[in-house]
């Protein structure tokens, strides 16, 4: 039964649960690191992952018929890889272009914590 | 003996860590030289074996002595062979089952399985060994040697580990809490699942010398049912180190259990069994799978409930094991409901129900699987494929899930649940009222809403005391969880200084009202929840509660009116400033349902009066609407003569002929909540002049006149002025109507 994890980093790992104990550390088996970027989604296989519990945002299990009709398009790799950057780089710079904005109002929005990562 | 003679516990240790840890090592020590371990019975035993083992060798394989051999496994399996053998030895020690067998293995080896049932006894006698040796350090070494001490075998089990708690309880760390040999952190051992059910306060593993056992869950890749083992094939599943060492130490334990028949004790018997008979099944042409001695262990727990069914198997003597094949099922599966039963009281219902739904189906599974008489290969190959799509499957014990779970509501637990999450207690309340409201329209299948269902723990007082030793000097300076020192000593300093500014002085006021509005916050808090504690409540108490109730009450009326006993309460200026403050208004809200009707009615007028200063107030907060609701409540409990005066207040009539116009009744006219509450008392003198008949004249007098006047202001305000009502009452109209004359009502009601 695969399963579905959240990490507070943001990224998607898919795998079969093997063990979990009571911090929430996971033992993922034949994970799946799933990229999402708009509508098409790419997987890179990772392997065995021990996640400790503290990172972890949610769990879920992944309903083996409902996977296959998703609206998602499945691309490759390096496409996948390609879009997020595409997407990393647009968000930087409308991030950029905003904090100048304020800056020339005379606002500042202070830095987020670099705990806070979302 | 002398290392007992140097108690480390009884030093005053102040170091918890120092203190566990010597508790641990005076248990070990124990084990390796004290009581523990009984040299010389180790010595007989080893003697035995050998002799045994020797015996066995020759029979089956007249050339290498087992010294020879043991140098043909390679060292670092060899070291492996230990530890697994250790292992499975220490699990299953107290089964004499086993050394019985062991000791008759000799006489009685059916000869027709010997070859397709034991492994090359090469690997085998490259086990006994590291097994051999092993077995030293075990306490149910006794076992080997004394074949008529079955009984003891448990107590001796379970003495190490209870030693730990005598240790502990004579001499507790002072001041602390209850110290763990293990830290919590630990997985269940082996005895596990009937600590569960004594200790649901702390899941603590008792067996100590068990720790090392727990490093071996992992490499293994299996964790089946007994059925389910029947099928595996050995090649399936490599991915582990240990495929020739672990099965023949298998082999030798069912060699035990198959030779030791009769005699065997039905408990321990029991235990070995199910893995035993479904190992003897699956051999049948297939060298054996690997080998779970954790498995075995873990069925430990589960299995010792169900020895009374393993008795009537077991009193058959050692039939030809090929008969017995067919039978592993039967009794297998019939044992199954009784094994896979964990703890799982600590659930709800729902829960429990659907953990046993699938379970059913995965009984119903393997039963059609297994249960069929014919062609029992295929139907073995194609559960084969199963286990062999998904080698990884149940890594985790049930048992192991229960623990996590079981660890995890133990934080859930609580002595009282409107204490710790009160939000979560009244969110469901209000969720199950809306759904019986629901369910008494609909009739319909009740939707279940999943409900956590907390353990809940009775409250126990512990008035903690800090250990004091007679005779001493002094007391001692430990302070911890349990008994907190206090660090800081903080003073209020109340300020008196005569030339405070007038900025401060209003800021105090203010600050000063803030803190009565929580009090008495804290207060109407309480009150309300009397209605819960009074259901709580026995019968003796509930007059008190009662009493407490009223008294709390007084208390907040007297902080809502500022509590002034030789001051004539004439004053409005307190409520005011409560009034004016956000929260205030709220408070007030809340708390006149509780009032008497006259104190309500005091609010009432008091909020009257100052309406157009409150009006002014909230015009940032515009929180006085909220109080419109009670408001109306307490209108409908006033006689005329109040509402009259009520009247009054709002519209501040009769006025001096000086004021041309009535400021007071415009603010109130103009203000939302105003004129929702002047059609409110409007309504109500209405509703008491038309229905009731014997009013005073006097009274009537005096609201006849209040509403000619009305009306009279009412029309002179122009229609743009007037602010829109939270709710027009419907006998305003015929109110109206008594006092004007047709043409006026008109105009009135397009006004309305």
């Amino acid at each position: 039964e695969k399963h579905l994890v959240l990490l507070r980093d943001g990224r998607t790992l898919i795998g079969y649960l093997r063990s979990i104990d009571q911090f929430a550390n996971l033992v993922l088996h034949q994970t799946v690191e799933r990229i999402h970027v708009g509508k098409k989604y790419g997987d890179i296989p990772r392997g065995i992952f021990v996640v400790r519990g503290e990172n972890v945002v949610l769990l879920g299990e992944i309903d083996l018929e409902k996977e296959s009709d998703t609206p998602l398009q499945q691309v490759s790799i390096e496409e996948i890889l390609e879009e997020q950057r595409v997407e990393l780089q647009a968000k930087q710079e409308s991030e950029r272009l905003k904090v100048q904005a304020l800056k020339e109002r005379g606002l500042s929005v202070p830095r987020a914590d670099t705990l806070d990562e979302y | 003996q002398s290392l007992e003679e140097c108690p480390l516990d009884e030093d005053e240790d102040a170091f918890q860590a120092l203190g566990e840890e010597d508790e641990d090592i005076d248990q070990f020590n124990d084990d390796t030289f004290g009581a523990g371990a009984v040299d010389d019975d180790w010595q007989e035993a080893h003697e035995r074996l050998a002799e045994l083992e020797d015996k066995g060798v020759r029979s089956r394989d007249p050339d290498g002595p087992v010294g020879n051999d043991g140098d043909v496994l390679g060292d670092p399996e060899d070291a492996l062979a230990e530890r697994l053998t250790r292992l499975v030895i220490e699990g299953d020690l107290e089964d004499p089952a086993i050394m019985q067998a062991v000791h008759t293995r000799g006489p009685t080896q059916p000869g027709a399985l010997n070859s397709s049932i034991w492994d090359s006894s090469a690997v085998l006698q490259r086990i006994r060994g590291p097994l051999l040796a092993q077995e030293m350090p075990s306490v149910s070494v006794l076992d080997y040697a004394l074949p008529q001490r079955p009984p003891q075998a448990r107590e001796e089990e379970r003495d190490p580990s209870e030693r730990a708690l005598p240790r502990r309880s004579s001499s507790p760390i002072i001041g602390s809490p209850p110290v763990r040999a293990i830290p919590i952190g630990t997985p269940p051992k082996q005895a596990a699942i009937p600590n569960f059910n004594q200790q649901i306060l702390c899941p603590k593993p008792v067996h100590i010398r068990a720790t090392m056992q727990q490093r071996y869950p992992a490499p293994y890749g299996e964790r089946m049912s007994p059925n389910q083992l029947c099928n595996v094939p050995n090649s399936s599943l490599l991915g582990h180190p240990f495929p020739h060492s672990v099965s023949p130490v298998l082999t030798h334990l069912q060699r035990a259990q198959l030779l030791g028949g009769a005699q065997v004790k039905p408990l321990p018997a029991g235990r070995m069994s199910p893995s035993q008979f479904a190992r003897v099944s699956g051999l049948v042409g297939s060298p054996l799978p690997s080998v779970n001695p954790k498995l075995l262990q873990g069925r430990v727990g589960q299995m010792m409930p169900p020895a009374g069914g393993f008795r009537a198997f077991f009193g058959a003597p050692p039939a030809p094991p090929p008969s017995q094949l067919p039978h592993p099922p039967g009794p297998g599966s019939h044992l199954r409901p009784q094994m896979f039963r964990p703890d799982t009281t600590h659930l709800h219902p729902q829960h429990r129900r659907l953990l046993h739904q699938r379970q059913q189906q995965n009984r119903n599974q393997h039963r059609s699987l297994n249960g069929s008489g014919g062609d029992r290969g295929g139907h073995r190959s194609s559960h084969q494929e199963q286990i062999c799509k998904d080698p990884y499957a149940n890594l985790m014990l049930q048992r192991e899930k229960d623990w996590v779970s079981k660890i995890q509501m133990m934080q859930l637990q609580s002595t009282d649940p409107y204490l710790d999450d009160y939000y979560y207690q009244n969110y469901f309340q209000k969720l199950e009222k809306l759904a019986a409201a629901e369910e008494v329209h609909r009739d319909g299948p009740k939707k279940e809403r999943t409900k956590l269902i907390t353990p809940q723990v009775a409250k126990l007082e512990h008035t903690y005391k800090p250990v004091q030793f007679e005779g001493s000097l002094g007391k001692l300076t430990v302070s911890s969880v349990n008994n907190p020192r206090k660090m800081i000593d903080a003073v209020v300093t109340s300020r008196s200084e005569d030339d405070e500014t007038k900025e401060k002085q209003v800021r105090d006021k203010r600050r000063q009202t803030l803190v009565t509005i929580e009090k008495t916050y804290s207060l109407l808090l309480d009150v309300e929840d009397y209605e819960r504690r009074y259901l709580l409540s026995l019968e003796g108490e509930r007059p008190a509660l009662m009493g407490e109730r009223k008294q709390k009450i007084c208390d907040m009326y007297d902080n809502l009116r500022g509590k002034a006993p030789g001051q004539d309460r004439l004053s409005d200026d307190h409520f005011m400033q409560i009034m004016c403050i956000r929260k205030g208004k709220r408070l007030v809200a809340r708390i006149l349902p509780f009032l008497s009707p006259e104190q309500a009615a005091e609010v009432l007028m008091a909020t009257a009066r100052n309406l157009p200063f409150l009006i002014k107030k909230d015009a940032q907060d515009e929180v006085l609407p909220c109080l419109l609701r009670p408001f109306s409540h307490v209108l409908y409990h006033l006689p005329l003569g109040t509402v009259t005066s009520l009247v009054q207040q709002l519209t501040n009539l009769p006025q001096s002929a000086a004021a041309p116009t009535n400021l007071h009744l415009t603010a109130v006219l103009q203000n939302k909540f105003g004129l929702s509450l002047l059609y409110l008392v409007l309504s109500r003198g209405e509703e008491l002049q038309s229905s009731d008949t014997n009013t005073e004249p006097i009274q009537d007098n005096q609201w006849t006149e209040l509403m000619l006047m009305a009306t009279r202001e009412l029309l002179r305000i122009p229609q743009g002025a007037l602010a829109k009502p939270m709710s027009i009452p419907s006998n305003l109209i015929s109110l109206f109507s008594r006092y004007v004359d047709q043409q006026k009502l008109n105009l009135l009601e397009t006004k309305l």
